[in-house]
């Protein structure tokens, strides 16, 4: 339990840390030394100092937004299986849980955007409310794949120590489909490049940057926060399905699932340099792929559990 | 049993009293709020009272030595009584202050005399022991909301969703009457008794055929069509009735019948659900394109309707197949968002008619920025969305938690059912993201941002017992979602009143499942005061400073240029225009000094329109070639009617 609490607290920690590998990496791709690895910490600190800016036009819901945004990033690794650790709390359904409080997260996002009366902030939150639907499609696909494997709805269940090899064994090949499901759910919930663009600075093409144009000091900092540990959430799904092994000596398998988080992070680093942002309209499609292969996925495990 | 006669007795009398009383307008309004109000309480007490005893209450009275009105009382019954009751009291209180602006005392006193006969009928559909008593129940219920619909009755668009209700309801109750035939005609009497002993054939089409009446109240897509319409008609606290509690008798019918007829058959789970997930998606869809605040609510009723019948199919396959554990999750599942779509959705219609009363639109691009000076409607209101959107901490998330487990323990089932739980995961998924985007767009035009127009400038909310109503219903909202374990009784008796066959269901997992999200939800709001204490302690002593919105350096931006709501839904519309059409008009601008131009559109209900093709016009067209008949001398129709009665003395 103690052990799940500080990996917890380690998460969040080091959540921005991650993040910069991803600058790194593109940097590299442009023949540029890029910012240092502790930049986003700086950023932190650099906003956590500065007061705010409100605007008129706003309401108590501007300022809920960035708590309400940081809490259920921080919920949601509360019921992560960190490493293949249990994690600090667990129930049967946590996970039905989890997408709806990511829901929740979701909603007030938009709601502070629609708060401060920007048409460009109208416009990215039209954006966020529509790519996520067919997100939380495609990640009810991936349950009902793992339902049938494991019988259980439960994260722990799927991340938790040998549970992940036990996946692999008995449905190897369909569990391809779901680590790139996976991942391209990864790049949409965490407007990355091909859908989103986080480096932009050009409003009418950027969805998250542009519902947080109106954020500022603290308030943004927690926002930024919120969403380090949104996608450290999905590395460490992601880390875990690709790097399943546990192993019997101490810190071996942590050594094993820092290196699967690299490996998501520099995947990100790699998808973001080398593919340029679709059309707004093209982005559905990319997501559906998702779905579909989830949904393969599951038709071909039906041969595997019989 | 006479207690609960009381309680109608009493919310009856309320009524009658309007009327009595109608020229004294204020005295009118105490005399029938309190009546009705203490009826309604007395009912809730009084029910339960008979929950916590368990069993069943019955009484019976022979009624011009024809027949016998009988009623009864159980678990099931007793369910529903309870969300009448609490719903029509919170809308009594709410009417107060809400009929009060009234000039007509004429009208007022006609809207109670009508809503109190709705109540009272509402609880004696729900209570009827026998097809008569039921019929004449639920006839009286279509009635009476009939005249509340049309309680504008002086515009044409009312009078037109009032015309158009009462065709659904009659065309329904055909329906129920064709359903009901069949059985009196196997059984040769009026109790409910005959439903089981009919052969199998018939059991199938006496439930297809209730279940296209009772839809059509319920209000599933495609009989919803009147919904839409007579939603927005009606006064807000009466949409709150008939959207929040009238359709759900719609609900409690076709349970009814399908407990009656004890007939595990996996096919009525299979077309309970697959009319579910399509009532649900395209009912949220729908809501998505409207521009009429209380039209978007109605569309919404649909979407809710829908995900009530998706637990209720989960129920019905758990129930073929033999699953237990998914049948009563299925179903209690569903019932539990019975009621809490009773709480949102009237808390909703209160909301959207505060805002309607003060600002004197519906229109949601009309509005804007109403939080600010609406504190108390702004902050019930984002609850009730919340709630309505399915998200923890709020009831809402219960009900669908409880019918997402049930539908995964269908995954492990094989061929159809798998494939019918995943149609019902994914259909949840997705009406869960279409709700989610619907209200924020409400939240987000309509109560913040600037105001769009003068109407919504400078608007204050007024109404003491409005506010009251709206702020206990959404203290609701949160109490069910944190505390779930209290209520999960009402659902658990329910199920069980409906008779399945594999005994007493052991309570124990679902208390431990209440007991999840309680935690889980103390959890997540206990975050969020530790987050915001850690925020407010980061601002101290900070320069906090207020200015315009950024408008990425462009310096006169105004208020027109918001998005609009249209404008919000326009790109999730797009995906599925298959199924909602989108209708614009513009004219081209052209020239270099265009003339003043416009937009419209309007997303098309598919429902609507083709049964305006397929069958309005040409019953109308058949009809018309009979005018001929219809000859204006009243002595060739009384020769009709000999005619008719001879003719018919041959086959009698």
């Amino acid at each position: 339990m103690i052990e799940s609490v500080i990996l917890w607290f380690l998460a969040i920690l080091t959540a921005p840390f991650f993040s910069a590998v991803i600058l790194k990496i593109k940097a590299f791709f442009g023949g540029k030394k890029g910012p240092p690895l502790l930049i986003n910490y700086y950023t932190l600190i650099k906003l956590f100092k500065k007061g705010s800016v409100y605007s008129h036009s706003t309401t108590l819901v501007f300022k809920l937004g960035p708590i309400i945004s940081l809490s259920t990033a921080v919920v949601v690794l509360l019921f992560l299986p960190i490493a293949g650790h249990a994690p600090v709390f667990s129930f049967k359904g946590d996970i039905l849980f989890l997408l709806y409080v990511m829901g929740l997260g979701r909603f007030f996002t938009i709601a502070a955007a629609m708060d401060t009366a920007s048409p460009f902030e109208g416009m990215g939150a039209a954006r966020e409310a529509y790519f996520p639907i067919i997100c939380e499609a495609a990640m009810f696909m991936i349950l009902i794949f793992f339902y049938r494997l494991t019988g259980e709805l439960q994260l722990s269940a799927y991340f938790a120590g040998e549970n992940t090899m036990a996946l692999w064994n008995t449905a190897g090949a369909p569990l391809l489909f779901i680590v790139i499901s996976f991942f391209i759910i990864l790049l949409t919930e965490n407007s990355r490049v091909p859908v989103d663009d986080p480096a932009t600075h050009l409003e009418l093409t950027m969805i998250h940057e542009g519902i947080v144009l109106d954020h500022s000091g603290p308030d943004f900092a927690l926002i930024e926060l919120g969403s380090f540990c949104k996608l450290f959430f999905y590395s460490t799904l992601i880390s875990r399905l690709i790097l399943p092994f546990s192993s019997e000596i101490s810190g071996l398998g942590f050594c094993l699932y820092i290196a699967g988080l690299f490996i998501v992070y520099i995947g990100v680093g790699v998808t973001e340099s080398v593919i340029a942002r679709y059309r707004m309209d093209k982005v559905p499609q990319f997501v559906l792929t998702s779905f579909a292969l989830a949904f393969f996925a599951t038709i071909i495990s039906m041969e595997f559990i019989k | 049993m006479s207690q609960f006669f009381m309680a109608i007795l009493i919310v009856f009398f309320g009524g009658i009293s309007a009327l009595v009383l109608a020229r004294q307008a204020k005295l009118m309004r105490i005399v029938a709020v309190l009546s009705l109000s203490a009826g309604c309480l007395f009912g809730v007490i009084d029910t339960g009272i008979k929950l916590m005893a368990g069993g069943s209450f019955t009484a019976s009275f022979a009624f011009l030595k024809v027949f016998s009105l009988a009623f009864q009382i159980d678990g099931l019954s007793a369910f529903f009584l309870c969300a009448i009751f609490v719903v029509s009291l919170m809308a009594t209180i709410y009417s107060y202050d809400y009929m009060g602006h009234e000039k007509s005392w004429i009208r007022v006193a006609g809207n109670y005399f009508f809503f109190s006969i709705l109540i009272a009928s509402m609880a004696l559909v729900v209570t009827s022991a026998n097809i008569i008593t039921f019929m004449i129940s639920w006839e009286i219920m279509s009635l009476s909301s009939f005249f509340l619909v049309i309680y504008n009755y002086e515009s044409d668009e009312n009078r037109k969703a009032g015309y158009l209700y009462f065709i659904f309801s009659h065309v329904g109750a055909m329906f129920i009457f064709v359903a009901f035939a069949l059985v009196y005609a196997h059984s040769g009497h009026f109790g409910f008794e005959g439903f089981g002993a009919l052969p199998e054939p018939t059991k199938y089409l006496v439930f297809i055929f209730s279940f296209i009446g009772f839809g059509s109240k319920a209000g599933i897509f495609p009989f919803h069509v009147w919904l839409p319409h007579a939603h927005p008609a009606a006064p807000s606290h009466i949409s709150a009735v008939m959207s929040g509690v009238m359709i759900k008798t719609g609900v409690y019918g076709i349970l009814k019948v399908y407990s009656l007829l004890g007939f595990n058959t996996p096919v009525f789970g299979y077309i309970v659900l697959s009319v579910g997930v399509i009532s649900g998606i395209l009912g949220v869809v729908y809501a998505l394109g409207q521009q009429d605040l209380k039209r978007l609510l109605a569309y919404s009723s649909v979407e809710n309707i829908g995900i009530i019948f998706i637990g209720l199919g989960i129920g019905m396959i758990g129930v073929s197949t033999g699953n237990s554990l998914m049948a009563v999750l299925g179903f209690s599942g569903g019932f539990l968002h019975i009621l809490n779509h009773s709480i949102f959705k009237s808390l909703l219609f209160m909301g959207a008619g505060m805002v309607l009363h003060r600002t004197g639109t519906r229109s949601i691009d009309a509005l804007g920025g109403l939080l600010k000076n609406m504190k108390i409607t702004g902050t019930t209101f984002v609850i009730g969305t919340l709630a309505i959107s399915g998200l923890p901490p709020f009831n809402g998330f219960v009900s669908e938690f409880f019918i997402y487990l049930g539908a995964f323990k269908g995954v492990i089932l094989g061929k159809t059912d798998l494939v019918m739980s995943i149609v019902a995961i994914i259909g949840l998924a997705v009406i869960g993201g279409l709700a989610l985007a619907t209200f924020t767009k409400v939240v987000g035009v309509v109560f913040q941002g600037e105001p769009r127009t003068k109407a919504a400038q400078n608007v204050t909310e007024k109404g003491g017992s409005m506010l009251f109503s709206m702020a206990v219903l959404a203290a609701g909202c949160l109490f069910i979602g944190v505390y779930p374990c209290i209520l999960i009784r009402l659902p658990m008796t329910a199920v069980s009143a409906l008779g399945l066959d594999f005994g007493s269901v052991p309570l124990e997992p679902f208390y431990q499942m209440t007991g999840h999200i309680t935690q889980a939800a103390v959890l997540l709001i206990a975050v969020i005061l530790i987050v915001a204490i850690l925020r407010s302690l980061s601002y101290k002593g900070k320069v906090v400073g207020k200015s315009g919105t950024w408008g990425c350096g462009f310096t006169q931006p105004t208020v027109k240029m918001q998005y609009t709501g249209s404008s919000y839904a326009g790109s999730i519309l797009e995906f599925f225009s298959a199924a909602a059409p989108l209708e614009e008009d513009h004219p081209e601008i052209k020239g270099r000094f265009p003339l003043k131009t416009y937009y419209k559109s309007r997303i098309h209900d598919i429902a609507e329109f083709h049964m305006d093709r397929a069958i309005v016009r040409p019953v109308l067209s058949f009809f018309d070639k009979l005018r001929w008949i219809q000859h204006g001398d009243i002595h060739l129709y009384i020769g009709y009617i000999l005619l008719a009665i001879v003719l018919l003395l041959f086959f009698v």
